[in-house]
């Protein structure tokens, strides 16, 4: 075993070289690159921590976002539901009141018909009783209707009371002027007179009797002295049998009704 | 046959001879240099490294693990002793299968002066992390008495550590030699696959023994303070 002391000692120094020169070009640098990647490598995993944080805050944000999307979509759908049936509602109310004026313009409309049918019943009947009856008293009875009419005036306006005459009287002394005869149908001669006399008789002997035709009063006649009105005409037995045919015929309109 | 590289001179100037341990051993320094300097001359920061880095990398995060495993509170503080030990008794020993290459771990004067490079790095290491009168104090206890033998071992340690690495790594090789010279072709070639096993066991010895050594003076425990003993006690 030998030992060179001087080459102990240049290994002494050899030695600690060494140690200076590994710690100058390789543990410093190896440490401290590890350091910094290490460093890096936190960094990044806070940054990657801090935007996952960030994202969960986003996704959260956005989740409460769409719950009140949702329920703002809900409510507009329940106000759009409600809005709606509120216009059906209107809508068919006003379609019903349409529907119900419709109707009441129908019946208006019928019951116009139906009153004019009856008008035009009324007259064209009239018209034919008068005309049968004058047939009936021309063929049968030997007399023309005419006559009996004027002869039925004259014996009612004899039959007035006594109230009823003097206001006839008093009427045709104030005017002092004449006395209006008015007939369905112009009168013969004979009961021009006839009625004329019955005036002169009745009422004053000097009134001016004057005769005009009203083709309204179809069977009938009608004194007119100023406001005072005395008449007699078929117009009685008109309306009454005007009454039945309405009545007939709107008991046939109700049957068809409810038939219908 | 020369046993030790110490006898080999290559060159002499005045009286002061250059013998092999020397030159070799800069060769040696000057391989590891150059490759920790190639290396580190291009390190990355980023996530991409080369291998040769993570090969540097990893070799150094193993010498600072096992000094953290010894127990050291600050591995980097002690990273570039212990760690040039480890690497330049490894690349002796390893270099020896390199035809004409003398491991300089394999003359006394090298084993002799890493040793004694320990014995001094202890006490200093020591103090600075106790104080001297922490340190000193370490060596009468548990009693005054135990103070003779306390320096005894830390002399006798010290010796053994370079006689045990010089025997190993000059065997090896003084075994190579015969076996050459008797069995030319088979054998030398197991035992240099042995050489290098060994080789590496021993760098790895002496450098955790010299942080056991370090550790156990420059360590503060709760055991001081109890006044119980704290050397270790190492073997072969």
């Amino acid at each position: 075993m030998q030992i060179d002391w001087l080459t102990v000692a240049a290994q002494i120094v050899n030695f600690l070289v060494l140690v200076w020169l590994l710690q100058r070009f390789l543990y410093g640098p190896i440490t401290r690159a590890m350091a910094r990647r290490e460093t890096r490598i936190e960094d990044r995993l806070a940054d990657a921590r801090a935007m996952q944080d960030e994202a969960r805050d986003e996704a959260e944000a956005l989740r409460a976002e769409r719950r009140e999307l949702d329920d703002r979509r809900e409510q507009i759908l329940a106000d759009a539901r409600q809005r709606a049936a509120g216009l059906r509602q209107d809508l068919e109310d006003e379609i019903r009141a349409e529907v119900r004026d419709q109707r009441a313009d129908w019946q208006r409309q019928i019951a116009d018909e139906h009153d004019d049918f009856l008008a035009e019943l009324r007259r064209r009947a009239a018209a034919q009783v008068v005309e049968v009856i004058r047939s009936i008293l021309a063929d049968y009875a030997d007399a023309d209707l005419a006559g009996q009419v004027a002869a039925q005036f004259a014996a009612r306006l004899d039959g007035l009371d006594a109230e009823r005459r003097d206001a006839l009287a008093h009427a045709a002394k104030r005017t002092g002027a004449q006395a209006v005869v008015e007939s369905g149908a112009t009168l013969p001669a004979a009961a021009r007179s006839r009625i004329t006399r019955a005036v002169h008789e009745t009422v004053a002997a000097d009134l001016d009797v004057v005769y005009e035709t009203d083709p309204d009063l179809l069977l009938g006649v009608r004194l007119t002295i100023g406001e005072q009105v005395a008449e007699w005409s078929a117009r009685g037995y008109l309306d009454r049998l005007e009454k039945e045919i309405a009545d007939i015929l709107e008991n046939r309109a109700a049957a068809a009704t409810e038939a219908a | 046959m020369q046993i030790s590289p110490d006898q080999w001179i290559l060159y002499e100037w005045r009286g002061l001879a250059l013998n092999a341990t020397v030159v070799f051993t800069w060769g040696v320094m000057a391989l590891l240099v150059l490759i920790s300097w190639a290396i580190t001359a291009r390190l990355s920061e980023g996530t991409r490294i080369s291998r040769w880095q993570v090969m540097l990398e990893v070799v150094v995060e193993t010498i600072r693990d096992q000094i953290a495993d010894v127990g050291a509170d600050r591995p980097a503080r002690y990273l570039p002793f212990i760690g040039t030990l480890f690497l330049f008794i490894a690349a002796s020993n390893l270099l020896a299968v390199v035809p004409g290459f003398r491991p300089p771990t394999g003359s006394l004067s090298t084993t002799v002066a890493l040793a004694a490079c320990v014995l001094v790095a202890v006490p200093l290491f020591a103090i600075t992390e106790r104080g001297l009168r922490g340190y000193l104090g370490s060596y009468v206890r548990p009693t005054v008495l135990m103070l003779p033998f306390n320096v005894i071992g830390e002399v006798s340690r010290t010796i053994a550590l370079a006689i045990r690495l010089y025997g190993n790594v000059m065997s090896g090789t003084v075994i190579a030699g015969i076996l050459i010279s008797v069995a030319p072709f088979f054998f030398p070639v197991l035992m240099q696959l042995l050489g290098l096993l060994t080789g590496l066991i021993q760098a790895y010895i002496f450098a955790v023994l010299a942080m056991v050594y370090i550790a156990s003076a420059a360590r503060t425990r709760p055991a001081e303070a109890a006044g119980t003993p704290d050397d270790t006690e190492t073997g072969d």
